[in-house]
């Protein structure tokens, strides 16, 4: 009897003692516990394009009377309501839990390994990226953001500390400064096709930190005209910025399903795909302006264009087929682009600076280069264009009064900005223009539109250092 | 060694007392109820160790000293009986049955028998009998009603839909809530392996849909952590232990069985729909409209109009759908057995089958058991016993969920559809529809379908040995194992994939055990005599395998060609594999003192292989305590047949999931329905590979989580046991909660694994048992059950008041963990209320106020349920019924919504044209309130009452229900003398036969979420059903 105890003893402490290794087996078979820089690059990129091209891109349009609602969200929209149950997706999955957190990694990952130049890029989109979110929401999290188990809680900062830096927060500017920096550095590896931007060629990033430089300054002219004036100058006398449609900094997705900009899943194939349709104020517009790029811009497969006004809540055109709609300029067969950056808008940036702020050249030679890079963009030739500023000299030429100049600047801003709705909106609530006559049927919190984005309220739930701030109180850099 | 001492010693002694003087006495044992010989029953000779066992016939002889005078008969299940043999050689002997002592042996974990009187906690036994032949596939569905504590809830009525079950509320905030399944000692996965979106997809069944109901011996319930504390972490949810049929009680016998059943299921319809009024909104004719809200029948000027697709059609009332659409299901089950043996040598061979078309076109289930079993006692003394079984089921489903699938068109079909006559597709294959992109019912359960295809084997091996009448070492081990392949399938000019998708998925799962048990029991001890012990001590290796391959092939080029081939994209094909390993030692320790005090305590060890190195080690301990007084004080009368006292305390530990320590990087992905993108992108011709970081932070200090309970019971036994009152309280505490927190998104990340929170489950379970009326031809027994249960969540995390239930939900409609209310809540938009708790009316619309997002709107928790069972035994006729309630509890139904506010339901059309009037008030603005008075048309109204994501979605569930009623024939002996058959029954049985919901216009007893945490959604699904038939059992 013994000797059974004790051969069941021995056998039951065998078994226990030899288990470490058993029961070592819980590393995920699944999901990399580490990866490197040229997986994260396009992941993080394509966040970023999402992020322009989606939800807020609808909104944009739509509150910018380039697009009308239809139905659900766009219908909202275009009679300007939305709350804090808008935009979680794209505050939680597209900026911060997707480009951002990604960004974030990207650069502490290069930065063990040693590849500068990914760090050079991760920093300027970061920058571009948080730029998006503080022109809709204001004060955000910053730099107290992207800290994971570290900070569960970040505090909010300033739009104001955001752009212009303070004690323990680093500008926007001096963030983009400091990735072209690291561009400049010697780097262990670098990108290549993962870079969807520019293919891994660092001169063309340069251009873009600083057309960014000018996007950042042109937002805080009017609030902080002098840091705006310092910073366009520095560009300008570098010389080394965005400056043909070739530079454009442009993101390309695909043509086939999964790989699609969501523009075009929004505008052709989803079961959303009939809520929103050209707004008859945009192509009157262009109409009015005897504007070439309009049959370039919106589709007419009816052989006219079908649309409806903003807030128009009657019956809606039948068929769907026959909708104008965002053309093959935006959605291509797929693949968009997203225009982040291009050089129609800084031509209008510079010129804007140079008319309000005084900074170098000539606001009408700006001007009108920026028109001539829009219709080349759209693919307009050289005669075209020439024929087209020979006949509209009232539109092309700046020959009024500053206020007239700079609605003449913003109108041919706006419409180069076409399927840009997140740069329309920032530039009509800065600078008023151009004139948008109100919605029909306008509700909102005060039958105005919105001027910002409402904090989502999934973070109000989740941090107590949010505060409800409804949409009809305007952000830092919009003083009137 | 002693044993064989012994033998010698008995040997001699024998001999000896041979040589003495002897006689030899011969007879046979046969029952008192029936004229047959009992094989198997022991003679002892009083005071010797001498005896033996009657022959198959009941024959017996022995050879008995001419100092004994007295035989004692002893066998399981009948009388002990002792005769005193005086100077006969012949004593033939009638035993009567036990009827106390069988119904008292219960099995308990790890398969050990035990006398229910022992039990300081509760195991409910559920007999085969009332689980074959009931016209219903799936064995836990035929538990409903039958079983104190315990909530189970089938998510619909079509083929292989899951079927939930949680035993004594929820205690895990995010771990599984569905018992453990042991059948035969084999732990057996009971996993539904969710492979798509829950909202949208197909429901998967559950895999106990694999077990034949007509196999099933008996089914033992283990309620709380005290039954189950030693199956470990797994049970603590409880345990539900599926004994099969075996030959061991045959007696040597061999015994061929053939069951056959056929039975109708009908669809319980959603509603019925008013006529009056056809397509269209504010009284106009709209072609594309979703809604009744058209102009009348009859008006002038709508005699025809112009469809979607150009056509002049008539306008007028069509049939009601829901009659076309569904269809009458069939379920026909078959069976053989074949089994033979005495409780040491056994065998089963079982084949069964069961067909099953569903309610919906396209859909049915299949499934084919084989099971072979049996055990062995070999000459050198070792107990060999195995089975294996293989299963092939094959379900056959179609698409449900809001909008784009047959289900969520269904309730969306305006009066004027002809929806059995419009074409539904052109001939190349492209849908027709009234609203596309949206399709035809017909045509998405043509084109988009779900098939799973599951192959299965599970089986176990058993050797045993008695190394002395006391100790007995056993070791098992188990395997279960399948594979499903599945198909989901959605053709070109699918509304949810317009350019089509196929899915193809290899589920497998594997689960390997291996138990020591040694066994040991001593009698006496310490020289007290009815002082007994019984010791335990087990070890279990256990090792978990999953793994899930799918390909998705998106972008099809040739419609109805399902091949895979077929495809463009396939970037959203992935492979996911865990494996998990757990090593537990336990030991038990079972007192029993003279019979009327038993204390048992129980300890288990775990070691995971999901938890932190340092610390995946985790003790806890149980202790139950039964106590019978009646017999300590001999307080037993005529009344008064027997009193227990039971209590337990126990707590159970329980590991996380794999791979939850790390934080981890995933393939990238952006969007939803609305857009959506999946690295590996296309571009330009190249693809191009992405990662980010998921969203969930790891945790490395990661801790066991723990269910603590404390029962305290009393059992009363009344009339010579024929009433029994089973009453009993518990307190279950769920501490250290492994959660992933919700945290601030601009923290990078949105949630973070760790232990938090508490969760409280409080219940009171009553079973009241009672043979009415027992004579020779008449038996009446009635069992009533009921059961309360308040489950609260007491806290989750710092600052944390509510978080959403892992899964997939619709935003703004979150099934959620919530401060101070039952688990499973449903977080939505709520209608504004004033002090008095009236609803608010905006002045100016005559509608409710805007919504107040982020409240309680929904409790899927009944406040109780029950359920009240009878047979009735009148010579060969058996009826039995069964009543059930659920009481309290509310259903958030996507379905009932689009019936109200799209105008088809019938109460809609009744005085469309009198202008109605919201209940609640109107803000004077100064703090009082005055009544509303704003009067709406129908259509706004019936608007107003609320949409899919609001309030206004969401039923009183409470149903009443006869759930089941059978009625079964024997056929009597004399009829079967020149047949083959030795038995013969025909049986009618029906389940859902009536039900009584006053708060939802249809059965309420359906969750579109299938098994698991979410429960109480009707998202578009499929309804229940009402089953009836005709069953046979013949035994050769």
């Amino acid at each position: 009897m013994k000797k059974i105890v004790t051969y069941i003893v021995s056998g039951l402490l065998l078994t226990a003692t030899a288990c470490s290794d058993f029961l070592d087996i819980n590393e995920s078979p699944n999901d990399p516990s580490s990866v490197t820089p040229n997986v994260l690059l396009p992941a993080a990129l394509a966040g970023s394009a999402f992020a322009n091209n989606n939800e807020l891109n609808r909104f944009g349009s739509t509150i910018t009377s380039v697009t009308a609602g239809a139905a659900n969200s766009p219908a909202a929209y275009d009679i300007y309501n939305i709350d804090g149950a808008d935009f979680n997706n794209q505050w939680r999955f597209e900026i911060y839990n997707g480009a951002l957190i990604t960004y974030e990694s990207l650069i502490g990952i290069s930065e063990e390994i040693g590849s500068r130049s990914y760090m050079g890029i991760a920093k300027i989109m970061k920058a571009y990226t948080f730029s998006i979110a503080t022109d809709f929401w204001g004060a955000i999290p910053y730099s107290e953001a992207l800290q994971g188990e570290d900070n569960t809680t970040p505090t909010l900062d300033t739009q104001e500390q955001i752009y212009l830096g303070a004690d323990g927060v680093q500008s926007l500017f001096d963030l983009v400064k400091e990735g072209m920096a690291d561009l400049d550095a010697p780097s262990e590896i670098n990108p290549g096709s993962d870079d969807l931007i520019y293919g891994g060629d660092l001169d063309e990033w340069k251009k873009a930190g600083n057309a960014l430089l000018l996007k950042f300054a042109n937002t805080i002219s009017r609030v902080a005209p002098e840091r705006a004036t310092q910073e366009i100058q520095a560009v300008l006398t570098a010389n080394n910025y965005i400056d043909s449609n070739s530079e454009n900094m442009n993101f390309f997705f695909g043509s086939s399903v999964g790989s699609r900009a969501p523009v075009y899943e929004y505008t052709y194939v989803t079961a959303f795909r009939n809520d929103m349709m050209i707004s008859t104020r945009f192509v009157n517009l262009l109409q009015e302006m005897n504007d070439p790029r309009l049959p370039i811009f919106v589709t007419s497969p009816a052989g006219r264009y079908v649309t409806i006004d903003n807030g128009f809540r009657g019956a809606l055109p039948t068929p769907t087929s026959s909708w104008s709609r965002f053309s093959e300029y935006v959605t291509g067969d797929g693949e968009g682009p997203v225009r982040f950056i291009t050089a129609a808008q800084v031509q209008f940036i510079l010129a804007e600076s140079a008319l309000l702020l005084g900074t170098s050249g000539d606001p009408e030679t700006y001007y009108q280069s920026g028109i001539r890079a829009s219709m080349a963009l759209a693919g307009l030739s050289s005669t075209e264009i020439d024929t087209y500023f020979a006949a509209n000299q009232e539109f092309v030429s700046l020959d009024g009064t500053e206020e007239e100049n700079l609605e003449k600047i913003m109108t041919q801003k706006y419409i180069s900005l076409y399927g840009n709705g997140v740069e329309q909106w920032n530039d009509y609530r800065r600078t008023g223009y151009p004139i948008l006559e109100d919605h029909q049927n306008a509700v909102g919190i005060d039958g105005t539109r919105p001027v910002r984005a409402q904090y989502v309220n999934q973070e109000i739930a989740r941090n107590s250092n949010f505060e409800l701030i409804l949409p009809n109180v305007a952000v830092w850099w919009d003083v009137d | 060694m002693k044993k064989v001492l012994l033998g010698l010693l008995v040997t001699i002694f024998s001999v000896c007392a041979a040589v003495a003087q002897s006689r030899t006495i011969t007879g046979q044992v046969t029952s008192s109820s029936e004229p047959v010989g009992i094989p198997g029953v022991s003679i002892n000779i009083k005071g010797t160790t001498t005896g033996t066992v009657t022959d198959i016939d009941g024959q017996y002889s022995i050879s008995v000293p001419s100092t004994s005078t007295v035989l004692v008969f002893s066998f399981v299940g009948f009388e002990r009986q002792e005769v005193t043999v005086g100077n006969r050689t012949t004593v033939d002997v009638l035993l009567s049955p036990d009827v106390q002592i069988l119904s008292e042996i219960v099995v308990t974990a790890q398969n050990i028998e035990r006398n229910e009187k022992s039990l300081g906690y509760t195991v409910q036994s559920v007999s085969g009998d009332v689980i074959a032949q009931r016209s219903e596939p799936n064995v836990l569905n035929t538990l409903q009603g039958r079983v104190a504590g315990v909530n189970i809830g089938s998510s619909s009525g079509t083929p292989g839909a899951s079927t939930n079950i949680n035993i004594r509320g929820i205690t895990s905030f995010t771990g599984s809530n569905q018992p453990l399944i042991v059948v035969d000692g084999i732990i057996f996965s009971n996993n539904t392996d969710n492979t798509q979106n829950t909202l949208f997809g197909s429901q998967p069944g559950n895999r106990l849909n694999d077990i034949a109901p007509e196999t099933i011996e008996s089914i033992n319930i283990l309620k709380g952590p005290a039954a189950s504390v030693l199956y470990g972490s797994r049970a603590s949810a409880g345990a539900i232990l599926i004994t099969t049929k075996t030959g061991s009680g045959l007696n040597g016998k061999t015994e061929l069985t053939v069951t056959s059943s056929f039975n109708v299921q009908d669809p319980i319809n959603y509603a019925s729909l008013q006529s009056e009024y056809g397509q269209g909104t504010t009284n106009n004719f709209v072609p594309t409209s979703t809604n009744s809200w058209g102009p009348r029948f009859g008006a002038p000027g709508f005699n025809t109009v112009v469809n979607t697709q150009g056509e002049t059609v008539p306008y007028r009332p069509y049939p009601n759908h829901f009659d076309i659409f569904f269809r009458q299901g069939r379920v026909l089950q078959n069976g053989v057995s074949i089994a033979s043996g005495t409780s040491d040598n056994n065998f089963i061979l079982s084949v069964n089958a069961t067909n099953q078309e569903g309610i919906i076109p396209e859909t049915g289930f299949d499934r084919y058991n084989v099971q072979l079993g049996g055990n062995k006692k070999l000459q050198n003394g070792i107990d060999v016993g195995g089975s294996i079984t293989y299963v092939k089921s094959k379900q056959r489903n179609g698409t449900a969920g809001n909008g784009g699938s047959a289900m969520g068109q269904i309730t969306r079909i305006p009066r004027s559809y002809d929806f059995g006559g419009a074409p539904i597709e052109n001939e190349l294959g492209e849908p027709i529809y009234y609203n596309p992109p949206n399709t035809h019912p017909f045509w998405s359960t043509q084109n988009e379908t779900f098939d799973s295809n599951v192959d299965r084997m599970f089986g176990n091996l058993t050797i045993g040995y008695d190394f002395a009448d006391w100790l007995n070492v056993t070791y098992r081990v188990t395997a279960d194992t399948y594979t499903d392949r599945r198909k989901q399938i959605s053709r070109i000019g699918a509304s949810r994939n317009p350019q089509g998708r196929l899915a193809d998925d290899m589920v497998f799962r594997s689960e390997l055990n291996g138990d020591l048990l040694i066994r040991m029991n001593k009698d006496a001890v310490f020289g007290v005599e009815g002082f007994n012990v019984n010791a335990l001590l087990g070890q279990n290796i256990n090792q978990r395998d999953f793994q899930n391959t799918r390909v998705v092939g998106e972008g099809l080029n040739i419609f109805g060609f399902d091949n895979i081939s077929n495809a463009s994209v396939f970037t959203n094909s992935f492979e996911e594999r865990t494996r998990r390993r757990l090593i537990g030692h336990y030991a038990q320790l079972n007192l029993d003192y003279k019979n009327y005090l038993f204390l048992e305590l129980s300890g288990r060890v775990d070691q995971s292989s999901t938890l932190p190195t340092d610390n995946n080690t985790y003790f806890y301990p149980s202790a139950a305590l039964s106590f019978v007084p009646t017999d300590l004080f001999d307080l037993q009368s005529d009344v008064l047949s027997q009193i227990k006292i039971k209590a337990n305390a126990a707590r159970v530990g329980r590991d996380a999931d794999p791979y939850l320590l790390t934080t981890l990087f995933s393939q990238a992905s952006y969007g939803n329905n609305l857009a959506q993108i999946n690295f590996p992108l296309s571009v330009g011709g190249a693809n191009i590979p992405g990662f980010f970081p998921q969203a969930r932070i790891g945790s490395q200090n990661l801790a066991p989580e723990f269910v603590t309970n404390y029962e305290v019971g009393t059992v009363i036994s009344l009339f010579d046991f024929r009433v029994e009152l089973d009453v009993l309280y518990f307190n279950t505490s769920s501490t250290n909660q492994i959660f992933d927190v919700a945290i601030s998104p601009s923290s990078g990340y949105d949630n973070r694994t760790t232990n938090i929170g508490e969760m409280v489950n409080q219940g009171v379970e009553a079973t009241l048992r009672a043979l009415v009326v027992e004579s020779s031809d008449f038996t009446w027994e009635s069992e009533l059950n009921f059961t309360r249960i308040r489950n609260e969540v007491v806290s989750i995390a710092p600052d944390v008041d509510n978080s959403t239930i892992p899964g997939n939900s619709f935003l703004g409609i979150a099934p959620s963990i919530a401060v101070g209310h039952p688990y499973g809540v449903i977080i939505s938009t709520k209608f504004p209320r004033n002090e008095a708790g009236e609803l608010l009316i905006n002045p100016v619309t005559g509608t409710f106020a805007p919504g107040v997002p982020g409240e309680v709107v929904s409790n899927p928790q009944p406040d109780w349920i029950a359920g009240f069972s009878n047979t009735f035994t009148y010579r060969n006729f058996t009826l039995s019924t069964l009543l059930d309630a659920r009481v309290g509890g509310q259903l958030y139904s996507f379905g009932q919504v689009d019936l109200r506010s799209g105008g088809h339901i019938d109460y809609t059309g009744v005085d469309r044209n009198m202008p109605r009037i919201l209940p609640g008030v109107i803000d004077n603005g100064d703090g009082t309130y005055r009544p509303n008075n704003i009067q709406l048309p129908a259509q706004t109204y019936f608007g107003a009452l609320g949409g899919l994501a609001s309030e206004g979605a969401v039923f009183d569930a409470t149903v009443y229900r006869l759930r089941e009623v059978a009625l079964n024939y024997n056929l009597p002996s004399t009829l079967l003398q020149n047949t083959p058959f030795g038995q013969a029954s025909i049986g009618v049985s029906a389940r859902n036969l009536l039900f009584f919901a006053p708060g939802f216009p249809a059965d309420p007893e359906v969750n579109t979420q299938g098994a698991g945490n979410i429960q109480g959604m009707d998202l578009s699904g499929p309804p229940q059903v009402r089953n009836y038939g005709v069953n046979l059992r013949f035994t050769l």
